[in-house]
């Protein structure tokens, strides 16, 4: 492998492409931080592009939560040591204005509902709480509240979208609910379509317009059309708004399985975007090892043979946890790799999971991670923060179960906020 | 008298080489596409597309072209200073010798009236422009011999080029120099110009000519009694008679200081008439150089600027078809063989393990070149065309990087697709016969047929035979999304046309002979889209070019019969037959 030195010195080095990673690279841009990247392709990839805040709480309860601020308050009480709990309100709602400030600027508008959750649809046919979603969905969470007659509209060779199964999963809460299956534009001799070659063909008027064609015989007294989202990488909300004028009555997105087109929408956006704010980006590499140097830490980053020496003066962690790699588990238990911080975790693996599989109240080990301080430092054994300029956010961090609460993207982007602001603090001390 | 004759004659052989030279550019067809276009529909098109051009705002880029990458050669600066430096030096030092030197009765005497090839500042301005021409003519072969193979092939016409331009400046410095040191022309003129009846006048005319301009007499110590008076009537009848045409020949500052080398075999050189034959020589390497230059890859002065001009005018996009086929032929004439292609050509150095010199796109181009003209080629030269044509991944970097401008990618595509209408390369054409599923229900019953080889081109434990390389896959489709092949792909229904993800997986459960016929292993663009983007970071593009350089090794291996007498049951049919080619 091939070692090349970085002469420069980066006052920060986030690890991590997942939405904490790339929120915390917003939030280091917005502040002159000129931090550098690092990371594989994947992580944001496999956002659904709902921007969850807190939608359940109590998980056994399966409450569902029409305020997620009333309910982040709630877990405040509750779960005092649940990441969001360590910050106040004005702070998580600041993080989240800026990091949807940025995306309407990149493209890619997100809608909010009086700072209500809204109910959405899931690839699936389930219905979740959500805070935020794009434009390109928001005339679904309309058509769902009102119950009117809709369309769901799928295409042969898709398997990651089923209008039918969706339909079916809504019957009784939906009646108005119809599903027709056409072929896309292009692709009527393809037994197996994917959703981004459609996006990308959707970026073009012709395709528009033939699938527009397609569509609108189907519509009949339907109110609103739903559809996976494909209409493309790139501004979809226009592209979806010139659609629905042509079939005649509103149209909205529904995501598919990931990984899906609003995942590769929030990559390219944040991915280009970041980068003329002053982020070096690393981007397909990952952190080989890293160890304290004189005041900061010196990164070995990897990727494609090459070998990087990086310097840093803090890092953020936000390396997500087991499909990431931010946390490994074996035999033994959960270990985090880099730097081999403690993982709060149940003290034997029999104890990892309930003996239900579908246990309301989730699985201990669900709620497993990294403890930190107020400041989003990791802690040691001792209970001391590990280092005095790393950081941690996002899933990684212990005492949350961001799937069944429905807070993983506020968990992300509120605590990849408090660990920049602690890191920019901690550096102008 | 002979010259004349000589002259005329090149210079019809020049006329009528350009005339057959541009005609071919209309004429010569590569790819499938070629066939619906007479010659005469392609000088139609190419006249129409010049129409918007002129009279449109594209004249501006065109006059850019012309000034940037014609006349400054920016494409080769770009690249190469070294290169460029060498290539200026020749084409301006040539040009100028041509309009000051070679046409100085029609073009410098018209425009300085009081012109003399031996008066200053053309005297030192011809040894300049020759001097350029030298240097350029040097650093080009030292170039050559640098690199040498396999980063630059050097073919007899590059040496040609090259040794012509040094005989024609070599022998013009040394015909100055041979004439500076001539008795017998310094006579020839003296008796036309000053005809003097006195012994003295004429002795000190000498001194003063061999003292301040090289002349080398049979008899130097005839001058050394009262030197200095001599010297000074020298000087008068010299003011009186020479001076008008003549400066000192110190300002040729390449010849004269040859002469004083040449001073010691003077008297030799003088009763031999060297000078005579050098301007045999000279002027006859001229004439020689003129015939042949359509013929020779001087008629890139020529083919060259026409092609980077068109490059300018024509947009990429709205090029006529027509226009498409003939820009095809003109790039076989604008090559000049400079290597750049070659030199930073992405499966280049499968050439090291692969000696087929069709792989290297600066000599592919030579053998397109061989193939068009003969009207094909023999089926061993054809087999290397297309495996080289293959092996390409047509990256696009010889096409942006070609000085020349040349639209190499379309040359590579349209020369491939060619040679698969006539069944080459065979490994990839039988592949075609099949769909993806028939190959693997066939590979899956008689993999014995298969010829068994290791690959001594892949490292011992190749990445398809290696679990850790993707085993971390979970099938997330990100790399069949990004792929612009599966895009493409026509995908009749019924056919099993396996993305990249699915061949992940069957490298997991370890079915990888079942890859080895489908169409994405064979059309992979190496585009690395899938690898870029690969959440796990699985080298996917490597993997799929590997399996293809097994797929190829196996296919083009495969025995047409069993040992046991029956025909290889993996063999569908015979390369160009009943289903044909598809590319």
């Amino acid at each position: 492998m091939k070692t090349t030195t970085d002469p420069k010195e980066y006052p920060l080095v986030i690890v991590g492409t997942g939405l904490a990673g790339m929120a915390a690279a917003l939030f280091a841009a917005n502040r002159g931080i000129a931090a550098a990247q690092v990371g594989g392709a994947g992580g944001i990839l496999f956002a659904s592009g709902f921007m969850d805040l807190m939608g359940v709480h109590p998980v056994e309860r399966g409450r569902r939560l029409e305020d997620p601020w009333a309910g982040i308050d709630e877990v405040r009480r509750d779960i005092p040591e649940h990441p969001l709990a360590r910050m106040e309100n004005g702070d998580i709602r600041q993080a989240l204005e800026e990091v949807l400030v940025f995306l309407e600027a990149g493209g890619l508008p997100y809608v909010r509902f009086q700072e209500k959750n809204a109910e959405v649809i899931t690839p699936l046919g389930t219905v979740k709480p959500t805070y935020a979603v794009p434009r390109s969905m928001e005339a679904g969470v309309v058509a769902l509240r009102e119950g009117r007659p809709c369309l769901l509209v799928d295409f042969l060779g898709l398997k990651e979208f089923n209008a039918r199964l969706i339909a079916s999963a809504l019957e009784d809460r939906w009646p108005g609910l119809r599903w027709a299956r056409i072929s896309f534009p292009g692709s009527e001799r393809m037994s197996r379509v994917f959703t981004r070659h459609m996006a990308k063909a959707l970026e073009l008027r012709e395709p528009q317009e033939q699938l527009a064609e397609k569509v609108r015989p189907l519509v009949r007294d339907a109110e609103a059309v739903g559809m996976p989202a494909v209409f493309g990488i790139g501004r979809a909300h226009e592209i979806v708004s010139r659609f629905q004028q042509a079939v005649g009555v509103p149209v909205f997105e529904i995501p598919t399985l990931p990984a899906s087109v609003p995942g590769f929408r929030l990559r390219v956006t944040f991915s280009s975007h970041l980068q003329g704010r002053g982020i070096r980006p690393f981007y397909q590499t990952k952190v080989l090892q890293v160890r304290e140097e004189g005041d900061g830490f010196l990164l070995s980053i990897g990727g494609a043979g090459v070998e990087r020496l990086v310097r840093a003066r803090g890092i953020l962690l936000a390396t997500g946890r087991f499909f990431s790699q931010g946390l490994m588990a074996d035999r033994k238990g959960i270990r985090e790799p880099l730097f081999d911080l403690p993982v709060r975790q149940p003290a034997s693996r029999t104890l990892w999971h309930s003996r239900d599989l579908m246990d309301r109240r989730g699985h201990p080990v669900n709620r497993a991670g990294l403890e930190v301080d107020d400041r989003f430092r990791p802690l040691d054994r001792a209970g001391k923060p590990a280092f005095r300029r790393l950081f941690a956010a996002g899933s990684i961090l212990a005492h949350q179960d961001w799937i069944r609460m429905k807070c993983g993207s506020g968990l992300a982007i509120a605590t990849a906020y408090a660990a920049v602001k602690a890191f920019s603090e901690e550096a102008g001390s | 008298m002979f010259f004349d004759v000589v002259l005329k004659l090149s210079l019809g052989i020049f006329l009528l080489g350009t005339f057959l030279q541009v005609r071919r550019w209309f004429r010569v067809r590569i790819g499938p596409d070629a066939a619906a276009f007479s010659g005469w529909q392609r000088v139609g098109a190419a006249l129409r597309g010049m129409v918007p051009v002129v009279f449109g705002r594209r004249v501006f880029s065109l006059l850019r072209a012309l000034i940037f990458d014609v006349l400054l050669q920016t494409r080769t600066l770009r690249r190469d200073v070294r290169r460029w430096i060498a290539h200026i030096l020749v084409f301006y030092g040539f040009l100028l010798l041509l309009v000051m030197h070679a046409l100085d009765r029609t073009v410098t005497a018209s425009l300085f009236p009081g012109y003399e090839p031996t008066l200053n500042p053309f005297l030192w301005l011809r040894n300049l422009f020759g001097f350029m021409v030298l240097v350029g003519v040097g650093l080009a072969a030292y170039r050559r011999i640098r690199l040498g193979r396999p980063a630059l092939f050097t073919r007899p016409s590059d040496r040609t080029a090259l040794v012509l331009l040094a005989v024609i400046v070599l022998s013009g410095f040394l015909l100055e120099a041979a004439k500076i040191v001539s008795w017998p022309v310094f006579h020839e003129m003296a008796d036309e110009y000053a005809p003097m009846a006195d012994e003295e006048e004429v002795r000190s005319l000498q001194a003063y000519w061999a003292a301040h301009f090289g002349v080398v007499f049979p008899d130097p110590e005839a001058f050394s009694a009262d030197a200095e008076k001599t010297l000074e009537q020298g000087g008068e009848v010299h003011e009186s008679s020479c001076a008008s045409c003549h400066d000192r020949p110190v300002s040729a500052f390449l010849s004269f200081p040859l002469s004083r080398l040449l001073a010691p075999v003077a008297p030799f050189l003088n009763r031999a008439r060297a000078d005579r034959w050098l301007l045999f020589v000279h002027y006859l390497s001229c004439l020689i150089a003129l015939a042949l230059l359509p013929f020779t890859k001087f008629f890139h002065l020529a083919a060259t600027p026409v092609g980077l001009l068109s490059r300018a005018a024509l947009n990429p996009v709205t090029v006529l078809p027509a226009n498409r086929v003939t820009r095809r032929a003109l790039a076989l004439d604008a090559c000049t063989h400079c290597g750049d292609c070659t030199l930073h050509c992405s499966v280049a150095p499968v050439y090291r393990r692969i000696p087929n010199p069709d792989i290297l796109p600066s000599e592919k181009l030579y053998s397109i070149r061989e193939m068009v003209r003969g009207g094909s080629l023999a089926p061993g030269s054809m087999r290397a065309l297309a495996e080289g044509g293959s092996i390409c991944t047509r990256c696009y970097r010889c096409t942006t990087i070609c000085p020349s401008g040349i639209y190499l990618q379309d040359l590579w595509i349209a020369s491939s697709a060619g040679l698969a209408l006539k069944g080459f390369p065979e490994p990839r054409v039988r592949v075609k016969q099949a769909s993806t599923a028939e190959w693997a229900e066939r590979i899956r019953y008689h993999t014995d047929a298969f010829p068994v080889h290791r690959n001594p081109s892949l490292p011992p434990r190749a990445l398809s035979d290696r679990s850790e390389t993707f085993e971390a896959c979970i099938q997330c489709q990100t790399c069949t999304n990004m792929c612009p092949v599966v895009a493409w792909s026509p995908d009749p229904p019924g056919d099993v046309a396996i993305t990249p993800q699915q061949i992940m997986n069957l490298l997991r459960i370890g079915l990888k002979e079942l890859t080895l016929g489908s169409p994405m292993v064979w059309d992979c663009v190496t585009c690395y889209l899938c690898q870029e983007h690969c959440p796990e970071g699985i080298p996917v593009t490597d993997i799929l070019y590997e399996l293809r350089n097994l797929a190829y090794e196996k296919f083009r291996d495969l025995p047409e019969e069993d040992p046991d007498g029956t025909e290889n049951p993996l063999l569908p049919g015979r390369p160009g037959s009943a289903k044909g080619a598809v590319v």
